[in-house]
């Protein structure tokens, strides 16, 4: 993979990604990179970030499972359950591994909000978790809003006291990928760079800029509306949901152009204003999410 | 008021000219060599509308103050108007408002969006920022000199951007 890639040669997702399966496949069988392993820890959440991994494309779950980790826990995706979950987490956790973390870390009464699993008849919170595996990683991830900054799980009035992973790891460096839920390509594109070709370009809050460069409301497909101050008045309308409470103008993220559920649609794509979950501070700081007494509407001049 | 109706004939000759271009440019064929100094007038003629509309806008903005002046006392008589029934006369950037009615400014049910910093009360009515006239958990009416600096220290551009209604007092 020397200098860039440019057309004619194909630029679909497909064919980006048939390049990446094949650049990472080569390399791993010349020997120039080793099959790294992912543990893969669920903290206060609501599972939500492993499902939309799950609905990934380009590249896909299977690659990732098959060609790209050593997948070593997951208490969503792996067969063992109870006493010996826990001990392959202790046993993955003696090798290298890359973390990969989703939820918040609760630190109310030391944490026992968020009990993940029993260690020697005692219950291991999430937050012992995440502490002591947070020190021994190659890489961590902080993967959706929860384990980013709080998200959800932190949103007044924060009963289990829920952080963010870099407030429990203050001094590692985390690569954060909010989103409520994660787009499977964030996590899984950034899991491929990282293998491939090291940590990615990010910006002053930990975010790849490969995938949150940009705000939505710079490549809104509804954009021309906003400048001309047509707006629509409820959902459902398909000019710019801007009076309604549309997030797009403060949120740096690609769906305008990735899309969903295998780049199908997205929602503004189905008339509805973006919420700005990739947004810090998410959800307290984007509410509301809908507003009908809007701001004045302001005919053409 | 004589210079103003040059400047509409200026306009009007200018549109005109442009129409009269497109035409043009509609007959000929993709390779002519006529193109390019047509579409170079086309791009001048568009530069000089704009500056005469702005130049009109600014009369315009100025209009009130000094159209008023200009009056005649006879003809204010005849419209049976004394000058005390004139209407306010001052840019509306010079209001001034206190807490309480800022806080009318709410963006609600069609009132405008207000937000004051350092004294200075800005509308945000139709900023992109202020979806909804609220930005990330402040709502607008309201005075956020210590939340503005507490996010955007050092960036007094933003606030330069914004349009003035008038000062907090």
């Amino acid at each position: 993979m020397s200098g860039y890639i440019l057309p004619p040669e194909p630029m679909t997702n497909e064919a980006v990604a048939e390049r990446l399966t094949n650049a990472a496949v080569s390399r791993i069988q010349n020997g120039l990179i080793k099959k790294q392993n992912l543990i893969y820890l669920e903290l206060n959440g609501c599972s939500g970030n492993i499902i939309s991994l799950l609905n990934g494309q380009n590249p896909d779950f299977e690659y990732m499972v098959n060609s790209m980790v050593n997948l070593r826990y997951s208490n969503s995706l792996m067969a063992s359950e109870g006493e010996q979950a826990m001990e392959k987490l202790l046993a993955a956790s003696q090798d290298e591994y890359i973390l990969a973390v989703e939820g918040a870390v609760a630190l109310r009464d030391n944490g026992l909000y968020n009990v993940i699993g029993t260690l020697n008849g005692k219950p291991l919170t999430g937050l012992e978790a995440v502490t002591m595996l947070g020190q021994k990683a190659s890489r961590i991830l902080a993967v959706g809003a929860c384990a980013t900054h709080g998200g959800v799980s932190a949103a007044k009035p924060n009963p289990s006291e829920s952080v963010g992973l870099q407030r429990v790891l203050p001094e590692k460096e985390i690569i954060k990928l909010p989103g409520c839920p994660v787009n499977p390509d964030w996590f899984l594109g950034t899991l491929a760079h990282l293998l491939l070709y090291g940590v990615p370009e990010t910006d002053n809050l930990g975010r790849p800029l490969m995938f949150y460069s940009t705000l939505i409301h710079d490549r809104c497909p509804r954009r021309p509306f906003f400048d001309k101050g047509i707006f629509a008045e409820k959902l459902g309308d398909k000019t710019c949901l801007f009076k309604l409470g549309c997030r797009g103008p403060v949120t740096r993220i690609d769906c305008p152009t990735r899309q969903w559920n295998g780049h199908v649609n997205w929602p503004i794509g189905a008339n509805t204003p973006c919420i700005g979950c990739t947004q810090f501070g998410f959800p307290d700081a984007m509410a509301p999410f809908i507003t009908y007494d809007t701001t004045r509407v302001v005919k053409d001049e | 008021m004589t210079n103003i109706e040059l400047q509409r004939l200026r306009m009007n000759h200018l549109v005109t000219q442009a129409r009269y271009d497109l035409y043009t440019l509609s007959g000929l064929t993709d390779q002519s060599p006529q193109k390019q100094p047509i579409l170079q007038r086309l791009w001048d003629t568009l530069s000089e509308i704009h500056f005469i509309s702005e130049v009109l806008a600014n009369q315009a903005n100025a209009q009130p103050a000094s159209h008023l002046t200009q009056m005649q006392p006879a003809m204010l008589a005849a419209n049976g108007m004394t000058l005390n029934q004139l209407p306010n006369s001052t840019p509306s950037n010079d209001r001034t408002f206190t807490l309480e009615e800022l806080a009318n400014y709410d963006g609600k049910n069609g009132r405008a969006a207000y937000v004051a910093v350092n004294g200075t009360v800005y509308d945000v009515t139709n900023n992109r920022t202020w979806a909804a006239a609220t930005h990330f958990g402040l709502t607008a009416g309201k005075e956020y000199t210590e939340e503005f600096a507490s996010c955007h220290a050092g960036q007094q551009a933003i606030l330069a951007t914004l349009p003035v209604v008038g000062r907090l007092l």
